[in-house]
Protein backbone atom coordinates (compact mmCIF):
# COMPACT_ATOMS: atom_id res chain seq x y z
CA UNK A 1 0.00 0.00 0.00
CA UNK A 2 2.68 2.60 0.69
CA UNK A 3 6.36 1.61 -1.01
CA UNK A 4 9.59 3.19 -0.03
CA UNK A 5 12.11 2.38 -2.93
CA UNK A 6 15.16 3.98 -2.77
CA UNK A 7 14.09 6.78 -0.69
CA UNK A 8 16.42 9.58 0.20
CA UNK A 9 15.54 13.00 1.87
CA UNK A 10 17.66 16.55 2.50
CA UNK A 11 16.70 19.05 4.07
CA UNK A 12 18.76 22.15 2.22
CA UNK A 13 22.83 20.05 2.33
CA UNK A 14 21.63 18.04 5.23
CA UNK A 15 20.68 14.01 4.43
CA UNK A 16 18.43 12.90 6.67
CA UNK A 17 17.07 10.38 5.07
CA UNK A 18 19.75 7.75 2.25
CA UNK A 19 18.66 5.04 0.58
CA UNK A 20 15.59 3.50 2.34
CA UNK A 21 13.13 1.11 0.95
CA UNK A 22 10.48 -0.84 2.49
CA UNK A 23 6.70 -1.19 2.00
CA UNK A 24 4.18 -0.84 4.68
CA UNK A 25 0.62 -3.01 3.77
CA UNK A 26 -3.13 -2.42 4.31
CA UNK A 27 -3.63 -3.64 8.19
CA UNK A 28 -0.15 -3.29 9.48
CA UNK A 29 -0.13 -1.85 12.82
CA UNK A 30 4.10 -0.72 12.23
CA UNK A 31 5.84 1.07 14.60
CA UNK A 32 9.13 3.28 13.60
CA UNK A 33 11.92 3.81 16.56
CA UNK A 34 15.28 5.39 16.87
CA UNK A 35 16.87 8.28 18.83
CA UNK A 36 16.02 12.11 18.25
CA UNK A 37 17.01 12.92 14.95
CA UNK A 38 17.04 9.35 13.63
CA UNK A 39 14.92 10.51 10.34
CA UNK A 40 11.44 8.94 12.09
CA UNK A 41 9.61 12.30 11.67
CA UNK A 42 10.74 13.16 8.44
CA UNK A 43 10.23 9.15 7.46
CA UNK A 44 6.77 9.55 8.42
CA UNK A 45 5.97 12.86 6.33
CA UNK A 46 7.70 11.08 3.76
CA UNK A 47 4.60 8.83 3.79
CA UNK A 48 1.91 11.04 3.20
CA UNK A 49 3.74 13.86 0.88
CA UNK A 50 4.05 16.47 3.22
CA UNK A 51 7.65 16.21 1.92
CA UNK A 52 8.81 14.63 -1.12
CA UNK A 53 11.58 12.50 -1.73
CA UNK A 54 15.33 13.69 -2.59
CA UNK A 55 15.80 10.91 -4.69
CA UNK A 56 13.57 7.63 -5.02
CA UNK A 57 10.50 7.01 -4.82
CA UNK A 58 7.38 6.85 -2.25
CA UNK A 59 3.71 5.45 -3.81
CA UNK A 60 0.55 5.17 -2.09
CA UNK A 61 -1.79 3.04 -3.52
CA UNK A 62 0.14 3.11 -6.81
CA UNK A 63 0.41 6.94 -6.68
CA UNK A 64 3.50 8.84 -6.46
CA UNK A 65 3.53 11.13 -3.47
CA UNK A 66 5.81 13.54 -5.96
CA UNK A 67 2.90 14.14 -8.66
CA UNK A 68 -0.02 13.39 -5.95
CA UNK A 69 -1.05 16.28 -4.82
CA UNK A 70 -0.99 16.02 -0.88
CA UNK A 71 -4.25 17.25 -0.75
CA UNK A 72 -5.70 13.90 -2.52
CA UNK A 73 -3.13 11.65 -0.06
CA UNK A 74 -5.06 13.14 3.03
CA UNK A 75 -8.37 12.05 1.89
CA UNK A 76 -5.92 8.27 2.44
CA UNK A 77 -3.72 9.06 4.88
CA UNK A 78 -4.84 10.69 8.49
CA UNK A 79 -1.19 12.37 10.70
CA UNK A 80 -1.50 12.60 13.95
CA UNK A 81 1.42 15.16 14.97
CA UNK A 82 3.41 14.65 18.26
CA UNK A 83 1.88 18.23 19.64
CA UNK A 84 -1.72 18.30 20.05
CA UNK A 85 -1.18 22.44 19.91
CA UNK A 86 0.38 22.08 16.61
CA UNK A 87 -3.21 20.69 15.09
CA UNK A 88 -5.62 22.26 16.65
CA UNK A 89 -6.30 25.29 15.10
CA UNK A 90 -10.26 26.32 15.84
CA UNK A 91 -12.20 27.83 19.18
CA UNK A 92 -14.22 24.74 19.74
CA UNK A 93 -13.97 21.10 19.08
CA UNK A 94 -17.28 21.01 16.99
CA UNK A 95 -14.95 23.47 15.03
CA UNK A 96 -12.06 21.84 15.29
CA UNK A 97 -13.63 18.13 13.87
CA UNK A 98 -15.49 20.08 11.02
CA UNK A 99 -11.78 21.77 9.79
CA UNK A 100 -10.66 18.80 8.79
CA UNK A 101 -13.86 17.40 7.25
CA UNK A 102 -14.37 20.62 5.22
CA UNK A 103 -11.63 19.67 3.80
CA UNK A 104 -11.70 16.40 2.49
CA UNK A 105 -15.79 15.89 1.91
CA UNK A 106 -18.36 17.91 -0.01
CA UNK A 107 -21.24 16.39 1.36
CA UNK A 108 -22.28 18.77 3.94
CA UNK A 109 -25.06 16.45 5.99
CA UNK A 110 -22.39 14.22 5.50
CA UNK A 111 -19.78 16.43 7.59
CA UNK A 112 -22.35 17.05 10.44
CA UNK A 113 -22.83 13.88 10.97
CA UNK A 114 -19.46 12.18 11.03
CA UNK A 115 -18.94 15.24 12.94
CA UNK A 116 -21.23 14.70 16.00
CA UNK A 117 -20.69 10.65 15.93
CA UNK A 118 -16.79 11.58 16.56
CA UNK A 119 -18.18 13.65 19.41
CA UNK A 120 -20.48 10.93 20.85
CA UNK A 121 -18.13 7.99 20.13
CA UNK A 122 -14.60 10.43 22.13
CA UNK A 123 -17.72 11.70 24.97
CA UNK A 124 -16.49 14.85 23.87
CA UNK A 125 -18.30 18.35 24.64
CA UNK A 126 -18.42 19.64 20.61
CA UNK A 127 -18.72 23.63 22.04
CA UNK A 128 -15.83 23.16 24.61
CA UNK A 129 -12.46 25.40 23.89
CA UNK A 130 -9.73 22.52 23.07
CA UNK A 131 -7.35 24.52 24.76
CA UNK A 132 -9.28 24.49 28.25
CA UNK A 133 -8.66 20.71 28.23
CA UNK A 134 -5.90 18.57 29.53
CA UNK A 135 -2.95 17.31 27.36
CA UNK A 136 -4.73 14.02 26.90
CA UNK A 137 -7.61 15.54 26.27
CA UNK A 138 -6.72 17.96 23.69
CA UNK A 139 -4.28 14.83 21.97
CA UNK A 140 -7.56 12.91 21.87
CA UNK A 141 -9.79 15.78 20.35
CA UNK A 142 -6.98 15.88 17.26
CA UNK A 143 -7.30 12.32 17.14
CA UNK A 144 -11.31 12.58 16.61
CA UNK A 145 -10.50 15.17 14.21
CA UNK A 146 -8.49 12.87 12.13
CA UNK A 147 -10.59 9.86 12.16
CA UNK A 148 -13.88 11.77 11.72
CA UNK A 149 -12.06 12.12 7.93
CA UNK A 150 -11.68 8.01 8.10
CA UNK A 151 -8.17 7.56 6.51
CA UNK A 152 -7.06 4.48 5.54
CA UNK A 153 -3.63 4.73 7.36
CA UNK A 154 -2.94 6.54 10.47
CA UNK A 155 0.46 7.89 10.60
CA UNK A 156 0.96 8.76 15.00
CA UNK A 157 4.29 10.69 15.54
CA UNK A 158 4.53 9.88 19.15
CA UNK A 159 1.31 9.71 20.15
CA UNK A 160 1.33 9.29 23.81
CA UNK A 161 4.37 12.12 24.64
CA UNK A 162 2.96 14.10 27.83
CA UNK A 163 0.15 11.78 28.74
CA UNK A 164 0.07 9.87 31.60
CA UNK A 165 -0.17 6.17 31.74
CA UNK A 166 -3.77 6.62 31.65
CA UNK A 167 -4.36 8.90 28.93
CA UNK A 168 -1.99 6.64 27.40
CA UNK A 169 -3.58 3.58 27.62
CA UNK A 170 -6.85 4.92 26.47
CA UNK A 171 -5.88 6.31 23.46
CA UNK A 172 -4.23 3.14 21.85
CA UNK A 173 -6.85 0.96 22.78
CA UNK A 174 -8.84 3.41 20.65
CA UNK A 175 -5.81 2.63 18.34
CA UNK A 176 -5.80 -1.12 18.51
CA UNK A 177 -9.68 -1.03 18.10
CA UNK A 178 -8.91 1.23 14.60
CA UNK A 179 -6.32 -1.09 13.51
CA UNK A 180 -8.66 -4.26 14.39
CA UNK A 181 -11.28 -3.02 11.90
CA UNK A 182 -8.40 -2.71 9.25
CA UNK A 183 -6.66 0.88 9.38
CA UNK A 184 -3.33 0.51 8.99
CA UNK A 185 -1.13 2.46 11.95
CA UNK A 186 2.38 3.36 11.55
CA UNK A 187 3.52 5.32 15.01
CA UNK A 188 6.77 6.94 15.48
CA UNK A 189 7.51 6.04 19.20
CA UNK A 190 10.81 6.05 21.40
CA UNK A 191 8.75 3.55 24.16
CA UNK A 192 9.27 0.03 23.64
CA UNK A 193 6.41 -0.98 26.06
CA UNK A 194 3.93 0.59 24.42
CA UNK A 195 5.60 -1.12 20.84
CA UNK A 196 5.52 -4.26 22.39
CA UNK A 197 2.12 -3.65 24.11
CA UNK A 198 0.24 -2.57 20.42
CA UNK A 199 2.76 -2.98 17.43
CA UNK A 200 3.19 -6.14 14.91
CA UNK A 201 5.60 -5.07 13.33
CA UNK A 202 8.75 -2.61 13.84
CA UNK A 203 10.84 -0.56 11.62
CA UNK A 204 14.23 0.62 13.20
CA UNK A 205 15.52 4.22 11.71
CA UNK A 206 19.32 5.17 12.88
CA UNK A 207 20.86 8.02 10.95
CA UNK A 208 18.52 8.21 8.10
CA UNK A 209 18.50 4.55 7.11
CA UNK A 210 16.51 1.74 7.96
CA UNK A 211 18.95 -1.21 10.60
CA UNK A 212 15.70 -3.73 10.84
CA UNK A 213 12.37 -4.37 9.71
CA UNK A 214 10.67 -7.48 11.74
CA UNK A 215 7.89 -9.06 13.50
CA UNK A 216 7.91 -6.75 17.10
CA UNK A 217 8.74 -10.41 19.04
CA UNK A 218 11.73 -10.88 17.08
CA UNK A 219 13.20 -7.43 16.98
CA UNK A 220 12.62 -7.25 20.83
CA UNK A 221 15.38 -9.45 21.22
CA UNK A 222 17.93 -7.50 19.19
CA UNK A 223 19.48 -5.66 21.86
CA UNK A 224 22.47 -3.99 19.86
CA UNK A 225 20.23 -3.01 17.30
CA UNK A 226 18.29 -1.35 19.91
CA UNK A 227 21.11 -0.08 21.18
CA UNK A 228 22.41 1.11 18.14
CA UNK A 229 19.06 3.22 17.47
CA UNK A 230 19.63 4.27 21.39
CA UNK A 231 16.19 2.77 22.11
CA UNK A 232 15.62 1.19 25.63
CA UNK A 233 14.64 -2.44 25.36
CA UNK A 234 11.41 -3.03 27.27
CA UNK A 235 11.84 -4.72 30.88
CA UNK A 236 10.90 -8.19 30.60
CA UNK A 237 12.13 -9.34 27.39
CA UNK A 238 15.25 -7.78 27.99
CA UNK A 239 15.44 -9.68 31.04
CA UNK A 240 14.42 -12.84 29.26
CA UNK A 241 17.69 -12.55 27.51
CA UNK A 242 19.61 -12.09 30.38
CA UNK A 243 18.29 -14.97 32.01
CA UNK A 244 19.17 -17.79 29.12
CA UNK A 245 17.29 -20.58 26.85
CA UNK A 246 14.85 -21.18 29.66
CA UNK A 247 13.61 -17.66 29.23
CA UNK A 248 13.04 -17.62 25.55
CA UNK A 249 9.88 -15.96 24.10
CA UNK A 250 8.93 -14.40 27.44
CA UNK A 251 7.73 -10.56 27.12
CA UNK A 252 5.16 -9.97 29.44
CA UNK A 253 4.98 -10.18 33.19
CA UNK A 254 2.40 -13.21 33.52
CA UNK A 255 4.60 -15.07 31.51
CA UNK A 256 7.50 -14.35 33.25
CA UNK A 257 6.57 -15.17 36.79
CA UNK A 258 4.74 -18.55 35.03
CA UNK A 259 8.08 -19.69 33.87
CA UNK A 260 9.87 -18.88 37.00
CA UNK A 261 6.87 -20.92 39.00
CA UNK A 262 8.13 -23.84 36.66
CA UNK A 263 11.58 -23.91 37.08
CA UNK A 264 10.67 -23.78 40.82
CA UNK A 265 8.36 -26.72 40.86
CA UNK A 266 11.26 -28.84 38.37
CA UNK B 1 14.62 22.67 53.49
CA UNK B 2 11.60 22.91 52.01
CA UNK B 3 8.22 22.17 54.72
CA UNK B 4 4.63 22.30 54.05
CA UNK B 5 2.20 22.29 56.55
CA UNK B 6 -1.93 21.72 55.67
CA UNK B 7 -1.51 23.14 52.28
CA UNK B 8 -4.65 23.44 50.14
CA UNK B 9 -4.68 25.38 47.43
CA UNK B 10 -8.11 26.61 45.28
CA UNK B 11 -7.22 28.14 41.42
CA UNK B 12 -9.64 31.26 41.27
CA UNK B 13 -12.52 30.19 39.33
CA UNK B 14 -11.95 26.84 40.22
CA UNK B 15 -15.06 24.42 41.71
CA UNK B 16 -12.15 22.21 43.21
CA UNK B 17 -8.98 22.73 44.93
CA UNK B 18 -6.10 21.56 43.07
CA UNK B 19 -4.39 20.31 46.33
CA UNK B 20 -5.29 19.57 49.17
CA UNK B 21 -3.81 18.68 53.00
CA UNK B 22 -0.42 18.52 51.57
CA UNK B 23 2.03 17.74 53.93
CA UNK B 24 6.04 17.37 52.68
CA UNK B 25 9.25 18.23 53.85
CA UNK B 26 12.00 17.67 52.08
CA UNK B 27 15.65 18.21 53.24
CA UNK B 28 18.53 19.78 51.76
CA UNK B 29 20.29 17.05 49.57
CA UNK B 30 16.99 15.53 48.55
CA UNK B 31 16.27 14.39 45.24
CA UNK B 32 12.91 13.81 45.00
CA UNK B 33 10.58 12.26 42.00
CA UNK B 34 7.14 13.60 41.58
CA UNK B 35 4.73 10.98 39.74
CA UNK B 36 0.92 10.81 39.51
CA UNK B 37 -1.53 10.91 36.36
CA UNK B 38 -2.30 14.32 34.89
CA UNK B 39 -4.08 16.91 37.03
CA UNK B 40 -2.99 15.03 40.09
CA UNK B 41 -1.86 18.21 41.15
CA UNK B 42 2.16 17.76 40.23
CA UNK B 43 2.65 20.80 38.32
CA UNK B 44 0.60 23.17 41.13
CA UNK B 45 2.54 21.43 43.90
CA UNK B 46 6.19 22.84 42.23
CA UNK B 47 4.58 26.16 41.30
CA UNK B 48 3.77 26.61 45.45
CA UNK B 49 7.37 26.42 45.86
CA UNK B 50 8.89 28.66 43.43
CA UNK B 51 5.82 31.32 44.35
CA UNK B 52 3.95 30.57 41.01
CA UNK B 53 1.03 29.76 43.28
CA UNK B 54 -0.63 32.16 45.00
CA UNK B 55 1.57 35.25 43.54
CA UNK B 56 0.78 34.74 39.64
CA UNK B 57 -1.85 32.05 39.53
CA UNK B 58 -4.19 33.45 42.52
CA UNK B 59 -6.85 31.24 44.45
CA UNK B 60 -7.50 30.62 47.92
CA UNK B 61 -5.12 29.87 49.78
CA UNK B 62 -4.91 27.66 52.95
CA UNK B 63 -1.62 26.68 54.94
CA UNK B 64 2.13 27.50 54.34
CA UNK B 65 5.06 26.87 51.65
CA UNK B 66 8.33 27.36 53.89
CA UNK B 67 11.42 27.55 51.49
CA UNK B 68 15.21 28.04 53.20
CA UNK B 69 12.99 29.65 55.71
CA UNK B 70 11.20 32.01 54.08
CA UNK B 71 7.41 31.94 53.95
CA UNK B 72 6.60 32.09 50.03
CA UNK B 73 3.36 33.81 50.56
CA UNK B 74 5.49 36.70 51.97
CA UNK B 75 7.37 36.76 49.27
CA UNK B 76 7.27 37.53 45.70
CA UNK B 77 8.63 34.58 43.25
CA UNK B 78 11.50 37.00 41.79
CA UNK B 79 13.02 36.83 45.90
CA UNK B 80 12.59 33.18 45.74
CA UNK B 81 13.74 32.28 42.33
CA UNK B 82 17.47 33.52 43.69
CA UNK B 83 17.30 30.16 45.54
CA UNK B 84 14.45 28.09 43.31
CA UNK B 85 16.18 27.52 40.10
CA UNK B 86 12.56 26.35 37.66
CA UNK B 87 12.90 24.39 34.52
CA UNK B 88 9.59 24.41 32.85
CA UNK B 89 7.80 21.66 30.88
CA UNK B 90 8.05 23.82 27.36
CA UNK B 91 11.76 24.14 26.80
CA UNK B 92 10.75 26.66 23.21
CA UNK B 93 8.54 28.22 25.77
CA UNK B 94 11.48 28.99 28.73
CA UNK B 95 14.22 30.57 25.80
CA UNK B 96 14.44 33.78 25.26
CA UNK B 97 17.15 34.51 23.43
CA UNK B 98 18.72 33.17 20.01
CA UNK B 99 22.29 32.29 21.01
CA UNK B 100 23.19 29.56 23.76
CA UNK B 101 25.59 32.37 25.83
CA UNK B 102 22.57 34.65 25.11
CA UNK B 103 20.56 32.57 27.12
CA UNK B 104 23.00 32.25 29.98
CA UNK B 105 23.52 35.97 30.52
CA UNK B 106 20.10 36.77 30.25
CA UNK B 107 18.99 35.56 33.30
CA UNK B 108 22.48 36.66 35.09
CA UNK B 109 22.38 39.94 33.87
CA UNK B 110 18.74 40.36 34.85
CA UNK B 111 19.93 38.61 38.91
CA UNK B 112 22.64 41.84 38.71
CA UNK B 113 25.21 39.29 39.06
CA UNK B 114 28.70 41.90 38.88
CA UNK B 115 30.41 41.88 35.32
CA UNK B 116 33.10 40.39 36.56
CA UNK B 117 31.84 37.27 37.86
CA UNK B 118 29.93 36.63 34.66
CA UNK B 119 32.06 35.08 32.99
CA UNK B 120 33.18 32.63 35.53
CA UNK B 121 29.06 31.94 36.35
CA UNK B 122 28.42 30.86 32.25
CA UNK B 123 32.04 28.92 32.00
CA UNK B 124 30.55 27.01 35.21
CA UNK B 125 27.50 26.27 34.29
CA UNK B 126 28.53 25.33 30.72
CA UNK B 127 31.07 23.17 32.31
CA UNK B 128 29.38 21.58 35.06
CA UNK B 129 26.44 20.85 32.10
CA UNK B 130 28.62 19.32 29.53
CA UNK B 131 27.46 22.30 26.72
CA UNK B 132 31.13 24.30 26.73
CA UNK B 133 31.07 23.32 22.69
CA UNK B 134 27.61 24.84 22.14
CA UNK B 135 28.00 28.47 23.75
CA UNK B 136 28.28 30.25 20.77
CA UNK B 137 25.36 27.37 18.88
CA UNK B 138 21.98 29.42 17.79
CA UNK B 139 19.35 27.61 19.61
CA UNK B 140 17.13 27.29 17.11
CA UNK B 141 19.75 24.79 15.75
CA UNK B 142 20.09 22.51 18.56
CA UNK B 143 18.52 18.78 19.49
CA UNK B 144 15.50 19.02 22.59
CA UNK B 145 17.88 17.17 24.47
CA UNK B 146 20.46 19.58 24.00
CA UNK B 147 17.73 23.08 24.51
CA UNK B 148 17.11 20.79 27.55
CA UNK B 149 20.57 21.40 28.97
CA UNK B 150 20.57 25.10 27.59
CA UNK B 151 17.78 25.89 29.80
CA UNK B 152 19.17 24.06 32.78
CA UNK B 153 22.78 25.47 32.30
CA UNK B 154 20.71 29.24 32.07
CA UNK B 155 19.24 27.57 36.03
CA UNK B 156 22.34 26.24 37.52
CA UNK B 157 24.49 30.14 36.18
CA UNK B 158 22.62 31.04 38.90
CA UNK B 159 23.08 28.59 41.84
CA UNK B 160 20.40 27.98 43.00
CA UNK B 161 20.10 25.73 46.22
CA UNK B 162 17.07 24.02 45.03
CA UNK B 163 16.22 23.11 41.58
CA UNK B 164 12.42 21.99 39.97
CA UNK B 165 12.06 20.56 36.75
CA UNK B 166 8.61 19.39 35.32
CA UNK B 167 8.89 16.49 33.35
CA UNK B 168 12.07 17.62 31.62
CA UNK B 169 12.69 14.75 29.33
CA UNK B 170 8.81 14.73 28.26
CA UNK B 171 10.04 14.96 24.34
CA UNK B 172 13.20 13.54 24.58
CA UNK B 173 14.33 10.07 23.55
CA UNK B 174 16.00 7.58 26.10
CA UNK B 175 19.70 8.24 25.42
CA UNK B 176 19.06 11.89 25.93
CA UNK B 177 16.91 11.18 28.80
CA UNK B 178 19.42 9.44 30.80
CA UNK B 179 22.08 11.90 30.00
CA UNK B 180 19.38 14.73 31.73
CA UNK B 181 19.14 12.61 35.00
CA UNK B 182 22.97 11.65 35.04
CA UNK B 183 23.75 15.77 35.07
CA UNK B 184 21.06 16.09 37.82
CA UNK B 185 22.42 13.41 39.81
CA UNK B 186 25.96 15.44 39.27
CA UNK B 187 23.93 18.52 40.37
CA UNK B 188 22.88 16.42 43.66
CA UNK B 189 25.52 14.67 44.67
CA UNK B 190 29.01 16.73 43.61
CA UNK B 191 26.98 20.12 44.19
CA UNK B 192 24.57 19.21 46.88
CA UNK B 193 21.64 21.01 45.23
CA UNK B 194 18.60 19.85 46.07
CA UNK B 195 16.73 18.59 42.99
CA UNK B 196 12.62 18.18 42.77
CA UNK B 197 11.06 16.69 39.31
CA UNK B 198 8.31 15.55 38.10
CA UNK B 199 8.33 12.68 35.39
CA UNK B 200 6.08 9.97 33.68
CA UNK B 201 9.22 7.83 32.70
CA UNK B 202 8.85 6.39 35.62
CA UNK B 203 11.64 3.69 35.14
CA UNK B 204 14.14 6.28 34.47
CA UNK B 205 12.94 8.77 37.91
CA UNK B 206 13.00 4.94 39.83
CA UNK B 207 16.97 4.41 39.08
CA UNK B 208 17.51 8.66 40.10
CA UNK B 209 15.60 9.74 42.83
CA UNK B 210 15.78 8.98 46.49
CA UNK B 211 12.38 9.91 47.12
CA UNK B 212 8.94 9.92 45.63
CA UNK B 213 6.06 11.41 46.18
CA UNK B 214 2.95 9.81 44.27
CA UNK B 215 0.11 12.42 43.96
CA UNK B 216 -3.40 11.76 42.85
CA UNK B 217 -6.32 14.14 42.87
CA UNK B 218 -4.83 16.96 44.50
CA UNK B 219 -3.39 14.79 47.20
CA UNK B 220 -0.06 12.82 48.37
CA UNK B 221 -0.92 9.05 48.57
CA UNK B 222 2.42 8.00 48.92
CA UNK B 223 5.49 9.08 50.04
CA UNK B 224 9.11 8.03 51.07
CA UNK B 225 12.14 6.19 49.64
CA UNK B 226 11.45 4.40 46.38
CA UNK B 227 11.25 1.05 47.16
CA UNK B 228 9.28 1.28 49.97
CA UNK B 229 6.94 3.25 47.66
CA UNK B 230 6.97 0.63 44.76
CA UNK B 231 5.45 -1.80 47.07
CA UNK B 232 2.45 -0.33 46.44
CA UNK B 233 2.64 -1.18 42.84
CA UNK B 234 -1.33 -2.28 42.64
CA UNK B 235 -2.47 1.23 44.00
CA UNK B 236 -0.48 3.07 41.98
CA UNK B 237 -1.66 0.99 38.63
CA UNK B 238 -5.36 1.69 40.08
CA UNK B 239 -4.22 5.58 39.89
CA UNK B 240 -2.65 5.28 36.41
CA UNK B 241 0.98 5.15 37.21
CA UNK B 242 2.91 3.25 34.65
CA UNK B 243 4.94 0.71 37.63
CA UNK B 244 8.10 -0.68 35.72
CA UNK B 245 7.48 -3.86 35.02
CA UNK B 246 10.00 -5.47 36.71
CA UNK B 247 9.04 -3.61 40.09
CA UNK B 248 5.49 -5.72 39.38
CA UNK B 249 7.18 -8.70 38.89
CA UNK B 250 9.09 -8.37 42.00
CA UNK B 251 5.93 -7.49 43.91
CA UNK B 252 3.97 -10.95 42.36
CA UNK B 253 6.98 -12.99 43.59
CA UNK B 254 6.87 -11.53 47.00
CA UNK B 255 3.48 -11.73 47.12
CA UNK B 256 3.75 -15.59 45.81
CA UNK B 257 6.14 -16.14 48.64
CA UNK B 258 8.88 -16.58 46.49
CA UNK B 259 11.04 -13.95 46.94
CA UNK B 260 11.66 -11.15 50.41
CA UNK B 261 14.50 -9.15 49.62
CA UNK B 262 14.48 -5.18 48.09
CA UNK B 263 12.57 -4.49 44.96
CA UNK B 264 14.95 -3.91 42.02
CA UNK B 265 14.94 -0.67 40.14
CA UNK B 266 17.12 -2.04 37.04
CA UNK B 267 18.30 -4.94 35.05
CA UNK B 268 20.70 -5.94 37.13
CA UNK B 269 18.94 -5.80 39.99
CA UNK B 270 15.94 -7.94 38.76
CA UNK B 271 18.34 -10.63 36.86
CA UNK B 272 19.35 -10.96 40.98
CA UNK B 273 16.35 -11.25 41.72
CA UNK B 274 15.34 -13.94 39.37
CA UNK B 275 18.25 -15.59 40.06
CA UNK B 276 17.57 -15.90 43.77
CA UNK B 277 14.55 -17.08 43.47
CA UNK B 278 15.60 -19.70 41.39
CA UNK B 279 18.29 -21.27 43.47
CA UNK B 280 15.75 -22.65 46.02
CA UNK B 281 14.02 -25.48 45.97
CA UNK B 282 10.06 -23.56 47.16
CA UNK B 283 8.33 -27.02 47.02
Amino acid sequence: MIIFEHVSFTYGSSPVIGDVSFQVNKGDFAAVIGENGAGKSTLSKLCNGLLKPSAGRVTVNGNDTRTTRTSSLAKLIGFLFQNPDRQICQNTIRGEIMFGLECVLDDVDLRQERCEDMIRQFGLDGNADPFTLSRGDRQRVTLASVLACRPEVLILDEPTTGLDYSECTHIMKLIRELNENGTTIIMVTHDMELVQDYAKRVLVVSGGKLLGDGDTAAMMTHLDMLAAASVAPAQIPALALRLGEHFKNIFTVTQMVERIESRCKR
Amino acid sequence: MIVINDLTFKYKGSHRSALKNINLRINKGDFVGIIGSSGAGKSTLTYTLNGIVPHHFTGDFYGSVIVNDVDTIEVHPEQLSSFIGSVFQDIDGQMVASVVEDELLFGLENFGIPREEIETRVNEALDTIGITGLRYRSIHTLSGGQKQKVAIAAIVALRPSVLLLDEPTGELDPQSSMQIFQMLRTLNKDYGMTIIVVEQKIMLLCEYVNRLVVMHDGEILHQGPVRQVLQNSTDLEQIGVNVPRIVTLANLLINKGLYHEELPLNLDEAEKMVNEVLKYDHI
